[in-house]
């Protein structure tokens, strides 16, 4: 196919690291004249013999409006980001590859014989239009970006072009990019047989031979096999740079390593096996490793100084999965196997929310104005119909009669409002919270639980906004990663031997990936070349890209309101 | 199977369209042709459908039990389940219908609607004749401050307590007696916490399941693991008392059935994933 064939040619030139030949070079081609015939043209001359003749636009006799300033085209794809960039001016690395990827799509549709629909020539005329509004200033770059980005995130299809060769020889249960700020490169993958690897995502070591296709293949930059005794559940990068890695076993141990001599500097030894380990990205004033153990305390490990920091209390059982908040550097939230979901300020002890899921709003927050509330215990009367429920989530309210002859059972703790909560069953699942994590934002808490149940928590309030995602089975025993893309669209979640992807907002299921043979453990999604990276029981790590078909998509989905696959045939799975 | 589904108030049949907002669905039950499920089985909203379902409700010869509407029945025809979560949950606090979690699998809940409960209720507590009078008080005491100011399926002792002492004093011969009424039963996991359930109605649960895979177990054992729904609503569960149609709608809401149009018509197809 041609696009792989693109493709091959710039990993050939990053490797190489000379230049590419921008196919469309400003001073050969009159650059109004060729946007306004709509035909593409191309330089003989560069690696492909097969493109010295124009191709047509598929339906000539659409006008488009002249283009009033001149786009830039040119290849973007990792180590020749930059260079393209240099060369080409202003616009931005993902609007050119978008422009050059529909591009480039012209000619797969004319030359490749499977033209199912006439609904693509409404896909160029879309992406057409949105470029001419690009130029003339009535679409912001950002929003331009943003219809970009999101088209690609919810196309993504197991990608021909780039695979990660894992020699783990276990399940793989933890995938992190690095977050240095503008390059997620590098992939951190843990596995259960207590191997770590690391591979670069941007160049690909090598390419299987093979004449139609060939896919770029990652071989781990290094890969550590014996780095614990037992299953490693979680590999972090340390978030301010590259230089550190953490992970955390079940041999209840917790290390600190250096990348570039792959040494460990630090352990922790913990009580009890680990589930799961965090750190927070914006964190300023203090660098604290948050452990989730089998142990109903969350023990906080200061890298600074090499000892534990202090413990928060208040789960009733082990620890599953926990995530520091993206908007506080001093929040914590943790996910028990009880089904509890507890935030916790580390400079206060105690818990100061607990989400319980019989607190809902629908949809939006409750009013500002307190509605009065009727006391729990006196009312008789019907309970307010208004959206909002009136217990506090924080101390179930009680009131002693004088003259009871129930001996209630005495409050052992303190009174201090921190330690009361350690009072309150409330339950976020029916079963163990086995996946938290937060949007972008901050605004919004995604957790999964193994009662099969995804919810969408509004931090602020602490309530139960109701969604409700189409039927999904998790795993029960293990802890799995979610992944939310960074515009708060998409949520994707492993389910069991596929991964789901589903709208955050409505709950309805965008798309589901099926190419594991095994459970898939975790999931990432690379914001920034919007690639998702799944890890299963079956030891692979399997990459999906976007794919340019599937773009068209999205103008359905605009016509008609609802994201439908592009050859809906019922005769066969 | 004949007789049990021309037994059911289901009303005329009515193409899809006009099922959306006809309140008096239920007034019009004159005639007793049965509706093909295929032509209901999508409602527009969660409050039309609870009506509907409750009307179609089997009717059972051992045991009385009013009609019940499984939460995954309600998600398998409403279109969109955050709706009808939404729904649910101001319904619940309008105390219109209340909700019980059923101990089958993993997320079941049971909607029945308040007078439909009120009346199980008493039923449940007329047949269980307590052997001291001064206790059967309690009863009163549960419906009146209870189950009017707690919407939740669960709650937990001390509050239970505190509720019900504001018609007397509560002793935990009380809180036994309603336990053995079958009023509340403990959670397995916490001492201290109680789930609302509905009075007598362990026999349906054990059929419920026992359908459900009955169900699975009969699209299982065909050669493409589908089956056509018109003919598949014709057979008769051995195990289960409730109907098929109630499966049907079960196991579409929950995930284990998946509906597929095909130009014979509708087919029920085991989900694989």
């Amino acid at each position: 196919m041609l696009e792989e064939t693109e493709d091959e040619y710039l990993n050939r030139c990053a490797a190489a690291a000379q230049d590419f030949v921008d196919f469309l070079d400003e001073e050969d081609v009159d650059d109004d004249e060729y946007f306004h015939r709509l035909m593409v043209y191309h330089k003989p001359g560069g690696s492909d013999q097969t493109r010295t003749r124009p191709v047509p636009f598929p339906d000539p006799t659409q006008t488009v409006d002249e283009p009033r300033g001149v786009v830039r085209v040119g290849f973007i794809t990792g180590q020749v980001r930059h260079e393209a960039q240099r060369r080409a001016g202003q616009a931005s690395p993902t609007e050119q590859h978008f422009v050059w990827s529909r591009v480039g799509f012209v000619f797969r549709l004319v030359c490749s014989s499977r033209l199912r629909r006439g609904g693509r020539e409404e896909l160029y005329m879309w992406t057409w239009k949105a470029l001419n509004q690009r130029e003339d200033g009535s679409l912001r770059p950002s929003a331009f970006r943003r219809g970009v980005v999101s088209s690609r995130a919810s196309s993504l299809q197991l990608s021909n072009a780039k695979e990660f060769i894992s020699l783990h020889r276990g399940a793989i249960n933890s995938l992190e990019i690095d977050s240095t700020e503008g390059e997620g490169r590098y992939l951190l993958s843990a596995a259960s047989d207590g191997t770590v690897a690391v591979f670069d995502t941007h160049r690909p070591t090598s390419s299987s031979s093979s004449s139609s296709t060939s896919i770029a293949q990652h071989h781990p930059l290094f890969h550590l096999p014996r780095a614990h005794k037992f299953a490693i559940s979680r590999a972090l990068w340390y978030p301010v740079d590259t230089g550190l890695f953490i992970t955390a076993s079940f041999d209840h141990y917790v290390k600190l390593w250096d990348t570039n001599s792959t040494q460990v500097v630090l352990d922790y030894k913990l009580p009890a096996k680990v589930y799961g380990i965090a750190m927070s990205s914006i964190a300023t004033s203090h660098s604290l490793i948050a452990t989730a153990t089998a142990d109903v305390q969350v023990r906080l490990c200061d890298l600074a100084s090499g000892a534990f920091a202090h413990t928060l209390s208040g789960h009733r059982d082990g620890v599953m999965s926990l995530e520091w908040s993206s908007s506080t550097e001093f929040v914590l939230i943790t996910g028990g196997c009880d089904g509890a979901i507890r935030f916790w300020d580390i400079r206060r002890p105690g818990t100061f929310l607990l989400l319980d899921q019989s607190l809902s709003q629908l949809g939006t927050r409750p009013p500002l104005l307190p509605t009065p509330t009727p006391s729990n215990n006196e009312s008789t009367s019907l309970p307010a119909s208004s959206k909002s429920s009136s217990s506090t989530p924080i101390l179930p309210a009680q009131k002693r009669r004088s003259h009871k002859k129930i001996q209630l059972k005495p409050p052992t703790q303190s009174s201090h409002p921190g330690m009361a909560s350690s009072q309150n069953r409330a339950t976020a699942h029916y079963g163990a919270v086995n996946g938290l994590r937060a949007t972008a934002d901050g605004f919004y808490l995604l957790s999964s639980g193994s009662d099969s149940r995804l919810r969408l928590w509004d931090i602020e309030s602490g309530r139960n906004t109701l969604v409700n995602y189409e039927a999904m089975s998790i795993q029960t025993s293990k802890p799995i990663q979610l992944a939310v893309t960074p515009d708060s669209s998409l949520v994707f979640v492993p389910c069991l031997a596929s991964l789901k992807a589903y709208d955050l907002w409505s709950g309805t299921t965008i798309n589901t990936y099926r190419g594991h043979y095994e459970s898939v453990n975790c999931c990432f999604f690379n914001a920034q070349d919007q690639e998702l990276y799944t890890g299963s029981n079956d030891r692979q790590i399997l990459v999906w890209s976007p794919s340019i078909p599937a773009a068209t998509q999205i103008e359905e989905a605009d016509s008609k309101g609802g994201i439908t696959s592009i050859d809906q045939d019922n005769w066969s799975d | 199977m004949a007789e049990s589904s021309q037994s059911k108030s289901g009303g005329k049949k009515r193409p899809r369209s006009e099922s959306e907002g006809d309140p008096d669905a239920d007034a019009d039950a004159a005639s007793l042709q049965s509706i093909q499920l295929e032509n209901d089985l999508n409602f527009t909203d969660t409050a039309i459908a609870l009506q509907m379902m409750k009307a179609q409700f089997p009717k059972l010869d051992k045991v009385v039990v009013r009609p019940f509407i499984l939460r995954s029945q309600l998600y398998s025809s409403v279109k969109d389940r955050t709706q009808v979560d939404r729904d649910l949950e101001s319904l619940k606090k309008e105390a219109v219908v209340r909700v019980f979690k059923l101990n089958t699998g993993k997320d079941d809940h049971a909607i029945m609607f308040m007078d439909d409960y009120l009346a199980q209720m008493e039923n449940a507590v007329k047949r269980y004749d307590a052997k001291d009078k001064q206790l059967s008080d309690v009863f009163d005491w549960f419906k009146q401050y209870v189950i009017k100011s707690k919407t939740d399926v669960s709650i937990s002792h001390p509050e239970l307590c505190s509720l019900l002492s504001n018609g007397g004093d509560v002793t935990e011969k009380h809180v036994t007696l309603l336990i053995n009424a079958g009023l509340l039963t403990r959670q397995l996991i916490d001492q201290n916490l109680y789930w609302f359930v509905i009075p007598n109605i362990g026999s349906i649960l054990k059929g419920l399941s026992q359908g459900r895979k009955e169900l699975l177990s009969l699209i299982n054992r065909t050669k493409y693991k589908e089956m056509v729904l018109a003919n598949l609503e014709k057979k008769r569960l051995r195990l289960s008392p409730l109907d098929i149609r109630f499966h049907i709608r079960d196991l579409i809401g929950s995930g284990l059935l998946k509906t597929v149009q095909s130009p014979i018509g509708l087919l029920i197809r085991l989900s694989r994933d």
